[in-house]
């Protein structure tokens, strides 16, 4: 009777036993496979769970929320792809300038004529059309409207946070535009934890420091921490940044100058000379500058 | 006219017991308000990239709304054979198709209503401000181009006879219309003959879509679209829902019903 | 009495199947008419034309020639189904309205004003014992709850003229015993009942005349009685032996 009654209490619980071995098979090949994963691909490893679901996916998304924050530096008039591919692709540099600099004239002009992508209109539909988007060439104007950009921008970093163009143009508009000195701190060491070796978070990191919070001394600190990085990055790569080596070296020249190092000053100018656009210019303050050094200081 | 308002009621009712709407709506302000709860450099007044996401996702649920509910009206009238009791009646196959148009139409426009007042809510408590006619004027805009999409899919709808083909394909048509419309002469332009004619000619027999598209104008705070040319971008999409209303008609209406 | 239902040298083709299949006579110079106050029983085997004539005269399908009219207007006409009624075989309606939003709904497709429709609501609701249900969506209904819905919703006009196509398919016998009743009542009320049917004995009961039709043909038409009388037997056996069935022999 015993005997009986067990078998059919087993049948009874057979399903659910069998439920409980696959979890636990399931758990067993867990625990086992947990570290093979990591060594299949890079990807597996990230800590970061859009790195796992879009893979380098991301860098494209990155690019196009780069390009969406310059949209709206233009306030949305911007070239489509098929107006790019009819005209030139737009550079984004213009978005780390201020609106009153003396700017190259020539790269001024060049600029409108690349923004003036939509030409003449080519038929009434297109003619008509151009009521219903914005279609002429602005920048954005009224102080409050540079933090629009941003946002785009944080995504752009978060999708790609080894894209160092993101860092500098979010720590510029930041800190020029909107006072936000910390924040745009912050968002640049975020930058330089993913690129350690980058020399333009660096000196975008100087600027801050010299600009925003009047420290001399880690301006120096990192302007000359980024000429280093930068002249390692040189020594590899076949084509280096001039005009970052360049910037390096003229702010350095300036905060020497401000300190009254004129050694120093002569130093960077001398390196200066080297690779500036305009070497007479640099070498009249050369010049100058060895006549100071010259001249006894008289107490 | 009592019985094409009759035949729109009960495609309003249809979609306001059907679960589609409330997903996306939900769907729609979960993504905003997580979109909203991002802390963006301690900033809490950047409103135009919550304008833009919101207006995206407003688009993208209008449209699968617009082309769901359209693309199975006819095909389940016929697969449940509702049509038949209904066709018994004096009821003419054009008043079938003018009351499933302004069934879908008006209940997109309910639908868009919802969703605008969400966004005006969301962008209003951000920037403290109200662009009440901006707002209007890109419903009203956005409401025209589904009244297009409507009558496109209906027309799809008597051509094709799964509603999933139908829907998939209108998506398809709606997309390049309105993502490529606008570019389809400058490309026809690049071309040699005979593909430029043909693009040509595409490019002036399409209806125009983008224009009802005025989302940068509101997330950029452009102003108005002149209300002249609003008038003349209705009344241009007045004329492309009647010929594809008229068409779906003219096939329609010789089409046998067998049970 | 005058025809409301007539059909003349009704023909309909169809395609049999892809294109260059060629094409089949589902009905074949159909000529027929039912008069006012008239049951009228439609019989015939299945695929004999009985359906595609109701959809000709609907309006669900063209004839390839010939005309069908009701009331004296053209069937292709909306107009000329004002005054009829009808029952299709299955419950096709919408699934996610109730009862009452049904007959609301097609009571405003007829024109009926609001207060009148409220009235004859209430009494089809009644008439076909839906009433506690009437707000209930129709998809929680029962079959024969459907069809009794269907029954309501074709008399919401108060017909002249129902159409029903096999109303009884599908009934328990309570359910066919209420359909009964409601020709039976419709008859009485002088209204016009043309309806298809495999129910012979029901057939018999019921209608004044009936019509055989075979393979898109029609056979046989006249009044039920007078036709039992000339065959010398009741209408099952009339039907089969106009349909040419040969019974089994018994072992």
């Amino acid at each position: 009777m015993f005997p009986a009654q067990g078998a059919e209490q087993v049948k009874k619980c057979s399903p659910y036993l069998g439920l409980v071995f696959l979890v636990t098979v399931c758990f067993t090949l867990a625990t086992c496979l947990q570290c093979r994963p990591g060594q299949w691909t890079a990807r597996a490893q990230s800590d970061n769970f859009l790195n796992v679901l879009l893979g380098d996916g991301r860098r494209m998304f990155a690019n196009h929320f780069f390009v969406k924050a310059d949209i709206y530096f233009h306030s949305g008039y911007y070239p489509s792809i098929f107006e790019q591919a009819a005209r030139q692709s737009i550079d984004t540099k213009h978005m780390t300038e201020e609106p009153h600099d003396e700017k190259d004239e020539k790269e001024e002009h060049e600029h409108e004529q690349t923004m003036n992508f939509l030409g003449a209109p080519k038929d009434w539909i297109d003619r008509f059309g151009r009521h219903f988007y914005p279609s002429s060439h602005s920048h954005l104007e009224k102080p409050g409207d540079a933090r629009e950009i941003l946002p785009w921008l944080r995504l752009s970093a978060d999708m790609d946070p080894e894209r160092i163009e993101t860092y500098t143009v979010a720590a510029f508009w930041l800190r020029k535009r909107l006072g936000k000195v910390d924040e745009a701190e912050q968002f640049l060491r975020e930058g330089l934890r993913a690129n350690p070796t980058s020399s333009e978070i660096l000196f975008e990191l100087g600027q801050l420091y010299f600009e925003n919070r009047h420290d001399p001394v880690r301006a120096r600190n990192l302007w000359e921490l980024g000429l280093r990085r930068w002249q390692a990055q040189a020594e590899t790569s076949q084509k280096p940044d001039d005009g970052m080596y360049l910037k390096l070296i003229i702010n350095l020249a300036h905060l020497e100058e401000e300190q009254g190092d004129l050694r120093k000053t002569l130093y960077y100018r001398e390196l200066e000379v080297k690779v500036s656009p305009q070497p007479i210019a640099v070498q009249k303050e050369i010049d100058e500058l060895k006549q100071k050094l010259a001249t006894p200081i008289v107490h | 006219m009592n019985t094409i308002l009759a035949l729109s009621q009960v495609v309003i009712k249809e979609l306001y017991r059907r679960k589609d709407f409330y997903v996306l709506f939900v769907l729609t302000a979960i993504i905003t308000l997580l979109m909203a709860s991002a802390n963006l450099f301690h900033d809490d007044k950047i409103v135009r990239y919550l304008k833009e996401i919101c207006l995206l996702l407003i688009w993208l649920s209008g449209l699968v709304i617009a082309i769901g509910t359209a693309a199975r009206q006819i095909p389940a009238e016929r697969e449940n054979r509702t049509i038949f009791p209904l066709l018994a009646k004096p009821v003419s196959r054009a008043q079938v198709v003018v009351g499933k148009f302004l069934g879908c139409w008006f209940a997109c426009g309910v639908a868009l209503v919802m969703f605008y007042l969400f966004l005006g809510l969301i962008s209003g408590s951000r920037e403290h401000e109200w662009p009440v006619l901006s707002y209007l004027q890109a419903l009203w805009l956005q409401w025209v181009f589904i009244a297009v999409v409507i009558a496109l899919v209906l027309l799809g709808s008597v051509i094709f006879a799964a509603p999933s083909s139908n829907g998939t394909i209108s998506f398809v048509v709606v997309l390049g219309i309105w993502g490529l419309g606008r570019y389809l002469h400058q490309v026809a332009l690049q071309q040699a003959e005979p593909i430029r004619t043909l693009l040509s000619v595409i490019y002036f027999l399409i209806p125009h879509l983008e224009w009802y598209d005025v989302r940068d104008l509101v997330v950029h705070s452009k102003g108005l679209v002149p209300w002249g040319y609003c008038a003349l971008a209705s009344l241009y999409g007045a004329a492309y829902t009647a010929f594809f209303l008229v068409a779906t008609w003219l096939c329609f209406r010789r089409k046998a019903l067998n049970k | 009495m005058s025809a409301i239902l007539d059909i003349k040298d009704l023909c309909v083709e169809y395609r049999s199947g892809g294109l260059g299949q060629g094409t089949k006579l589902a009905v074949n110079k159909l000529n027929l008419s039912v008069h006012t106050g008239e049951v009228f029983g439609f019989l015939g085997p299945n695929g004999a034309g009985k359906t595609t004539t109701m959809n000709v005269l609907l309006g669900f399908v063209n004839a390839t020639s010939g005309s069908a009219s009701l009331f004296g207007v053209d069937v292709r006409e909306p107009i000329a189904r004002q005054r009829i009624g009808y029952l299709p075989e299955l419950t096709y309606y919408y699934k996610f309205l109730t009862a009452e939003e049904l007959l609301r709904f097609y009571a405003k497709v007829f024109g009926i004003p609001r207060l009148e429709a409220s009235k004859r609501i209430d009494q089809l609701l009644k008439l076909v014992e839906l009433e506690s249900v009437r707000k209930r969506p129709i998809k929680s209904y029962s079959k024969g709850m459907q069809q009794r819905v269907g029954l309501a919703q074709a008399l919401i006009n108060n017909p002249d003229l129902l159409i029903l196509d096999e109303p009884t398919s599908g009934l328990d016998p309570i359910g066919r015993m209420k359909v009964r009743e409601i020709i039976q009542r419709l008859k009485n009320e002088g209204k016009t009942v043309f309806f298809s049917s495999h129910e012979l004995g029901e057939v018999e009961t019921v209608c004044d005349r009936v019509a055989i039709l075979h393979q898109g043909q029609l056979k046989v038409e006249g009044r039920v009685n007078e036709l039992m009388q000339q065959y010398q037997s009741n209408l099952e056996q009339i039907f089969l032996k106009i349909i040419g069935y040969q019974p089994a022999p018994q072992p």
